[in-house]
């Protein structure tokens, strides 16, 4: 068996030299030198084996496993921290507008269905009845009807969610801001009640609907940004606030 | 310990995509962040403190601080760096600050190199290191001896980053290392080894080591 403690005083030179190597390559005088010490010093060879053998095991210890509650600890805390944070957008509006987006594109291609070509309708070749034709042409309109007033309810029901946020945070705002903001919302709605009186006149004119739809939109997107407004202001970003300002009076 | 060194692997890919999911309020997300890489931030809590509620409670500090600063990664990094590097500083600061004084008193006995090292001795010639009895040897380590060991040996950090963290130089980390080397070496293979039975060679030996540090 090898002596395991350096015997020689002059061993105590070569430490620091097996310390270096143990982490890689080193000059290469000093490796000679090194090379010839160990030669005859079993005691230094011992040494660097196992510090070597140290390093080799210490760098593949394995992970522990923490236990189950520390991960429902951070839930928790976590849970707590969300709820006592003001969120950006109220969530229901958020879903009502998704809702309303989606129900207006099916309506879209409705549209396009009932106004666009229909070779069964015209002319001699068709497979289908008449009579056929127009029955669905006529569901296809209730169908449209349907999906408009829905749409319509969606963003009502945004824009009363997105109206409960701007109100109940309304004092973050500058009041000039603030006084900007109720103007341009006087003005959009009162596009929306002339496409509405439009609408009871003419229930089935295009452009009147799609105007009352614009004038929801513009209502949603004015809300959408004041709610935004609020949010940087209360976190002091001015950069953040000057932008959708110049936002707010370019639209 | 392996680290990854850029973004582009499998598991970099499914990171980012983690913290897009997260940035966007979803805790499932989270977990998912917490399933990845909580064993691997437990394990440096658990090695640098020394105690399993220690650690508990640090990996939950750091997993809110993880998801509090979010928005600050940038990607610059890998996230199991990012993460690993938050946990490091977190848990050096937890030690600094509860253990202060307690630590103060350590420091002292770490320039005693020729206390005689309670020895397990279990490492015997010519049989591999069993990694359980270097658990328990670092875990005697004195504690400034320890953490440079943890934190380059075993979190594979550079000296250059152990000296940073810890707030010394890098040949004081070099020279820590060393040392905390060499008394692992005593603490496992016993007596044996042990310079207090052959003082002569003991004191060069230990002298050339010390010299280390003033470099």
């Amino acid at each position: 068996m090898e002596p395991l403690t350096p015997a020689e005083p002059e061993c105590g030179r070569y430490s620091a030299l097996i310390g270096d190597l143990v982490d890689g390559p080193i000059e290469a005088s000093a490796q000679r030198e090194l090379d010839e010490h160990l030669a005859v010093c079993p005691a230094c060879r011992a040494v660097l084996a196992d510090l070597r053998d140290i390093r080799g095991v210490a760098g593949r210890l394995p992970d522990y496993t923490p236990r189950p509650e520390v991960w429902s600890g951070i839930a928790r805390r976590l849970e707590t921290e969300l709820a006592s944070r003001p969120r950006p957008f109220w969530t229901g509006a958020r879903v009502a507008l998704a809702m309303a987006a989606t129900l207006l594109v099916a309506v879209a291609s409705s549209m396009w269905l009932m106004r666009g070509p229909a070779p069964a309708t015209q002319g001699g070749a068709a497979t289908a009845t008449p009579a056929a034709v127009i029955q669905s042409t006529g569901d296809l309109v209730q169908d449209v009807d349907e999906h408009l007033r829905i749409a319509d309810e969606h963003y009502v029901k945004a824009i009363a969610g997105l109206e409960q946020v701007v109100q109940s945070d309304q004092a973050a705002l500058d009041p000039a801001v603030a006084a900007t903001l109720q103007k341009n919302l006087g003005v959009i709605d009162q596009a929306i009640r002339e496409s509405r009186e439009a609408i009871r006149t003419q229930p089935n004119n295009q452009v009147v609907q799609t105007s009352l739809f614009e004038a929801l939109r513009q209502k949603v997107a004015l809300l959408e940004d004041t709610v935004a407004l609020i949010n940087v202001m209360r976190k002091g970003d001015q950069a953040g606030a000057a932008k959708i300002l110049g936002r707010q009076s370019k639209s | 310990m392996p680290m990854t060194p850029s973004d582009t692997t499998e598991a970099g890919r499914g990171d980012r995509d983690l913290v897009a999911r997260c940035r966007r309020g979803e805790l499932g997300a989270f977990e998912d962040l917490y399933k990845r890489h909580g064993s691997r931030l437990y394990s440096v809590a658990y090695r640098i403190t020394g105690s399993a509620a220690d650690a508990e409670d640090l990996v939950q500090d750091i997993f809110l601080l993880v998801y509090r600063r979010l928005d600050t990664y940038r990607g610059e990094a890998a996230l199991g760096t990012w993460m690993h590097r938050l946990a490091v500083n977190a848990c050096l600061d937890y030690v600094r600050s509860k253990q202060g004084r307690r630590q103060q008193a350590t420091d002292f006995i770490d320039d005693l190199d020729d206390v005689e090292p309670v020895a397990h001795a279990s490492w015997r010639p010519d049989a591999a290191l069993d990694r359980l009895d270097l658990e328990r040897a670092v875990a005697q380590l004195p504690p400034s001896y320890r953490r440079a060991f943890l934190l380059h040996d075993v979190e594979g950090l550079e000296h250059h980053e152990v000296g940073e963290m810890l707030g010394i130089a890098e040949g004081t980390s070099k020279s820590l290392l060393h040392k905390a080397r060499m008394r692992l070496r005593l603490l496992l293979r016993g007596r044996e080894a042990n310079p207090a039975a052959r003082p002569a060679a003991v004191v060069a030996f230990q002298a050339a080591s010390d010299r280390r540090g003033e470099q």
